[in-house]
């Protein structure tokens, strides 16, 4: 009898205590947001490879660490895309346009964090290390995280710094080869960002110098505090930065790499902003009330680009034919949902080097399946199209759009097999040249078209890993060297224009969409702004 | 086993009648039966059901809601996908495949397990106890824990899925047959049978599982239901079926994408594998409610 | 009783000697170096490389090598995740704690419901509201459980904002990790907002604690049920009536008791089987857990953390089992088994 009590006390204290918790989980008002900590969660697409953009192009790496962590030199106004004053206040051009001078700021602040104290405030010293990392093959740190600085190797810019000097402490001057145009546009991108040489001469006496890369330290107006892979990076505000900031205590980037997820998090208040709405969504995010959609015309190109290094797609015939067998128009429908204006070359219309009346390739799956037969490419040719697994403005959905694909191909005699991989295994291979074609594409750096051009399709950038067609072709390459020794806009345009036409002619890549950029975020969230020129700003972000 | 009731007026139904009469007076567990033989109309004749091609994509209907929505269009009874591709279409391929490999998967696993454990329930000693001990451990870890095991080693993909999943289905088998089977040979039949000088496998095939047959029954349709959870399972953790397979599961996890613009792309084919489920489960319910009932009287 | 424990012990022993000798043969198995996958080093030097074939003995025989394995795993050295480059010692206790205690509270959640629906469908066998409850169940258990997390995803958080949908607690607080279970770290830290984070904690565990009991509590709701009818039914409870006692007494003073005992077993069984839906479950809300943990893995091909993670839960799962049926024959010997019956 007193263990059948015993029994049925357990089992009513077990009730009651379960029966408190789900009381408190009941009663507990759905919405305590204003009882969190103060911070912003921003829902990001996935792992940054690194925290340091000199070492890594791709934009999940950029936003998270750019214009959070660091700062440049130089900076772009978002409104205008004017070169403004960065972290040099001001600087002079000599009159043969080869020597640069950099006037610095004083008393900026680096970063203080648990593993380093700084004992001196940001000066010339740091302007020369960042550079001279990049810059000189012999340079302790030069090979630490690989020695490859894909963007800075794409524009050429190591090979056009002769030298780099500390005048004084605040003052520093670059010395070019020749003169270069769009010489200060590129210090103002996102990767020519402003490393600490105190804290890199500490780890290498420490013998870690790679640790520069994966525990950062900066200038920027948010402090590295922890990062866990597939899970979050956590960022602390630097309280002494600079420039006006917002006064959030937190931010932090939720990695989300399921777009669906992402917005869900946006909706129930998880996430304060998202990264890369995908364009079936933003119907969604524009009837809710409490969401607010921002959108730009995106400096960027979405394309199809042929391994023009293997038959048969060495032949332009072939890549021509390949093209003519896709309806583009039935592609932006599908894919981008109309949110994307059809790409006739590789130039964007925002940008002053784009060809009105350059011609756009036309649907003609018959065309195509003469062109091919004529060209030894017989029905039943199996070729791959490698899918990039993330969602870029510029190609929101790879996977679905090599879907479509496969069906059009498929009525000129091709079998096409869908290729992906996880993101970086996905660009190391590619950079190995493994694949037939892929379907990528490319944002803007700065308002510059040189930023299109160069690193999109000229032989140097076969090597550092951002011409995905693998062309190579001398002609293309002077007409793109020759435009930047004019300052002139329509001296440089008459250049541009003649190099659009050889590449509607020899089809390196099937241009497909500029689209627009989105940005998705909560209605108590003030400050964010869509940077057409690269990575996201949290700088002014904040939140009641 | 059967106590039979001698008493039981003029007509002497056999074992498997009485259990079906008793199964009868279930309508619940009737009705399901007939959702079952439905799925199974589908399995076979789902392609000509369908009206369209569960690959093609028709890009001038993409995402339309199901017809009864206001913006739904007949053609399309269940709507579309975020590629243009007939759900109602994908939905029929999809019980197919799904519903069809479970039962694939489970007579596979059934033959191979009983006649494993026909063979360790008819062996003694220290082989079988041994075997037997391992079993029950194995028998603990879920099938799906054991299938997400196998396909980790061996990678992903559908026919990666079904060896592991009919693997892990296995032991269930072993187990029950082998539990059988020496209960089985204890009856006076058997000893009977073996004093005629009957072999083993006469002994098995004559006397112990036309006694067993019922009980086997109860345990496919068990199996069958976690087979269809766990390949369902599978393909939406892109562990199993991928992606432009019409699998339910990997139905499901496309759906994902498009969540919350068209719930719909979830909520159906969930829909479908919560159906299949439940008649499985109920004829099964059923089926051994019925079995108690027989064996009570 | 002694017995019964040697067996257990012996069977534990040879079980978890068969997981780990099978867990060192999948470094074999999988493709590339074995060494690599036993480490998780990629890329090392020479000279490195050479170090750690000595300390994995990688030159000696097959033996020896899986003897220093077995002395790694001891010694807490699982290797390193390709992914993320961490301990996964380290990261895979962590991940197992999340999921253990998602798990604890998806099983508390199932027996408060699952219980007292049992008896009082059992009590009222034959009856309407047992015919109601059975039906239920059968919906219950027949939901595939990532479907019905979906469903309450789009329904209670997206729809109506009631609940969060991802993760343990809201990245605003940043809780050190010191047991791995979210609400006593939360107790025994030193944040700010206590109470308020803890608030967090319990909103973010009701969805998934939720959707795996969904199909637990209706298998609870059913052996609960069974026993209790036929307790019921049996001739003691017959006799009890017989000397007059009431039907409140007669239940309160033998029902419970014997109707209690011979299903805790079953009950507790039911972990492993929450275990697995908790991992799938993990995936869909972004729970921390072993099961997102794995199959993650098995995405990115990440084989030293399929490797460890598939040898902790199996070791997990069979730990478990075998010391609850160690644990429930001694305290229960009407369940022993016929060859154990003679101790």
């Amino acid at each position: 009898m007193n263990a059948c009590r015993q029994y049925l006390s357990r089992f009513i204290s077990v009730c009651l205590v379960s029966g408190g918790i789900l009381g408190v989980m009941g009663c507990s008002p759905p919405n305590t947001e204003h009882q969190q900590p103060n911070g912003i969660i921003y829902c990001s697409e996935g792992n940054p490879a690194s925290f340091n953009p000199q070492l890594d192009t791709s934009g999940t790496t950029v936003d998270v660490s750019s214009h959070q962590i660091y700062d440049r030199l130089l900076d772009f106004d978002l409104i205008t895309g004017e070169i403004v004053p960065g972290l040099a206040s001001s600087w002079s051009t000599s009159a043969d346009g080869l020597t640069y001078t950099f006037q610095l700021r004083k008393d900026i602040a680096f970063h203080s964090t648990a593993y380093f104290t700084p004992s001196r405030s940001f000066d010339a010293d740091d302007v020369v290390f960042s550079f001279n990392r990049w810059r000189d093959e012999n340079h302790p740190y030069h090979d630490v995280s690989g020695g490859r600085y894909p963007y800075i190797n794409s524009v050429g810019l190591d090979d056009l710094i002769g030298s780099i000097e500390r005048i004084n402490r605040y003052r520093v001057e670059v010395t070019l080869v020749r003169p270069e145009s769009s010489f200060l546009a590129n210090l103002a991108t996102d990767f020519s960002i402003i490393l600490s040489a105190e804290y890199a001469k500490q780890l290498q006496a420490a013998g870690t110098p790679e640790l520069i890369d994966t525990q950062p330290i900066g200038t920027g107006p948010f402090k590295f505090n922890s990062f866990r892979q597939d899970r979050f990076v956590r960022f602390d505000a630097h309280t002494e930065y600079w420039r006006e900031r917002s006064t959030t205590e937190q931010l932090i980037f939720d990695i989300t790499p399921s777009s669906s997820l992402r917005l869900a998090k946006l909706m129930t208040g998880e996430c304060d902003a998202m990264a890369f709405p995908t364009h079936s969504q933003l119907d969604v995010i524009r009837k809710r009330k409490e969401l607010i959609l921002d959108e730009k015309p995106g400096l960027n190109v979405g394309f199809w680009a042929f391994n023009t290094s293997k038959p048969p797609f060495n032949n332009p015939q072939v890549r021509r034919a390949l093209a003519l067998a896709i309806d583009k128009n039935a592609i932006l429908e599908a894919i981008y949902f109309g949110s994307a204006i059809p790409a006739a070359s590789i130039i964007p219309p925002s940008s002053w080097a784009f060809q009105p009346d350059s011609r756009n390739t036309s649907f003609n799956p018959l065309e195509a399946t003469r062109l091919l037969r004529e060209n030894g490419v017989e029905e039943g040719f199996s070729m791959t199209i490698w899918a990039m697994p993330v969602e870029r403005a510029y190609n929101p959905n790879a996977m679905k759009m090599a879907e479509l694909m496969q069906r059009y191909l498929r009525d000129v005699g091709i079998n096409a097999n869908i290729i992906s991989y996880e993101w970086s295994t996905f660009r190391a291979r590619l950079n190995q040249g493994l694949h037939d074609s892929v379907l990528i594409g490319w944002s803007a750096d700065n308002g510059d078209p040189d930023n299109f051009f160069r690193p999109l399709l000229t032989c140097a950038a076969i090597d550092s890993g951002t011409n995905r067609a693998r062309w190579c072709s001398k002609e293309y390459d002077t007409l793109i060297d020759k435009a930047l020794t004019y300052t002139d806009q329509e001296d440089r345009a008459y250049f541009y224009s003649k190099a659009i036409e050889l590449i509607s002619q020899e089809m390196p890549l099937m241009p497909i969409a500029h689209a627009f950029r989105y940005q998705a975020y909560r209605d108590d969230v003030t400050g964010i702004e869509i940077n057409p020129y690269g990575g996201i700003q949290f700088r002014n972000v904040s939140k009641p | 086993m059967p106590r039979l009731n001698l008493y039981q007026e003029e007509f002497y139904p056999s074992p498997i009648q009485n259990t079906w009469k008793e199964f009868k007076e279930n309508h619940a567990a009737v009705v399901s039966l007939y959702c079952v033989i439905f799925f199974i109309f589908i399995m076979i004749f789902g392609p000509f059901l369908a009206p369209f091609d569960p690959l093609q994509q028709h890009i001038d209907f993409l995402l339309v809601p199901p017809a009864w929505d206001n913006n739904g269009d007949i053609s399309h009874l269940f709507g579309t996908d975020g590629l243009g591709r007939d759900m109602l279409s994908r939905i029929l391929y999809g019980c197919r495949m799904t519903f069809g490999i479970s039962l694939l998967l489970v007579v596979v696993s059934m033959l191979i397990g009983v006649a494993l454990g026909a063979m360790a329930g008819m062996s003694k000693g220290f082989r079988s106890s041994m075997v037997n001990h391992l079993l029950d451990s194995i028998m603990a870890i879920p099938t799906l824990l054991i299938a997400i095991i196998i396909i980790a080693i061996v990678g992903t993909g559908l026919v990666n899925s079904m060896w592991a999943i009919s693997l892990a289905l296995i032991p269930q088998f072993i187990h029950q047959t082998r539990d059988i089977v020496r209960q089985k040979m204890k009856k006076e039949y058997v000893l009977a049978a073996q004093l005629d000088g009957a072999g083993k496998v006469h002994i098995f095939f004559n006397s112990i599982l036309p006694n067993m047959a019922e009980m086997l029954v109860v345990q496919v349709t068990l199996a069958l239901s976690v087979a269809i959870l766990d390949i369902s399972a599978l393909g939406f953790l892109n562990l199993g079926a991928q992606a432009p397979s019409p699998e339910l599961g990997a139905l499901l996890s496309e759906g994902l994408s498009t969540a919350y613009v068209t719930p719909w792309n979830i909520a159906l084919p969930g829909a479908a594998i919560f159906f299949m489920m439940m008649s499985i489960n109920l004829v099964g319910d059923g089926l051994r409610s019925a079995l108690r009932y027989r064996l009570l009287r | 009783m002694l017995r019964i424990m040697l067996r257990h012990i012996s069977l534990l022993i040879l079980t978890l000697f068969i997981l780990s000798f099978f867990s060192f043969s999948l470094a074999y198995l999988f493709p590339g170096d074995p060494l690599v996958n036993l480490t998780g080093i990629r890329d090392s030097s020479e000279q490195t490389y050479a170090l750690l074939a000595q300390q994995y003995a990688m030159n000696d025989s097959l033996f020896s090598q899986y003897w220093h394995y077995v002395n790694n795993l001891f010694s807490g050295n699982w290797g390193l995740s390709f992914s993320s480059g961490l301990p996964l010692a380290e990261e895979i206790s962590r991940s197992l704690a999340a999921s253990v205690e998602l798990s604890a509270y998806a099983l508390i959640i199932s027996f408060v419901i699952g219980l007292p629906l049992g008896f009082l469908s059992g009590l009222r066998h034959h009856k309407f509201i047992d015919y109601s409850l059975l039906s239920a169940s059968v919906i219950g258990y027949s939901i595939p459980v990532f479907w019905a997390a979906l469903i309450a995803i789009l329904l209670f958080s997206v729809q109506l904002g009631w609940f969060p949908l991802s993760g343990r607690i809201s990245l605003l607080y940043d809780i050190p990790y010191d047991t791995g279970f979210i609400l006593i770290d939360i107790l025994l830290s030193d944040v700010p907002d206590k109470e308020f984070a803890f608030q967090d904690a319990l909103r973010h565990l009701v969805l998934p604690s939720v959707s795996i009991a969904i199909v637990t509590s209706t298998i609870v709701l059913r052996i609960t049920r069974r026993s209790v009818v036929e307790v019921m039914n049996s001739e003691y409870i017959q006799a009890a009536y017989a000397r007059g006692l009431s039907p409140r007494q007669v239940f309160v003073r033998h029902g419970i008791k014997n109707a209690l005992i011979p299903i805790l077993p079953l009950l507790v069984m039911q972990f492993t089987t929450l275990l697995t839906n908790a991992m799938i479950v993990e995936t869909i809300f972004s729970w921390p857990g072993i099961g997102n943990g794995l199959i993650q893995a098995i995405y990115q091909r990440d084989f030293p953390a399929i490797r460890a993670g598939m040898l902790a839960v199996s070791a997990l799962v069979l730990t478990f089992t075998i010391t609850s049926d160690m644990v429930i024959q001694i305290f229960d010997p009407a369940r022993r088994r016929p060859e154990d019956a003679t101790s």
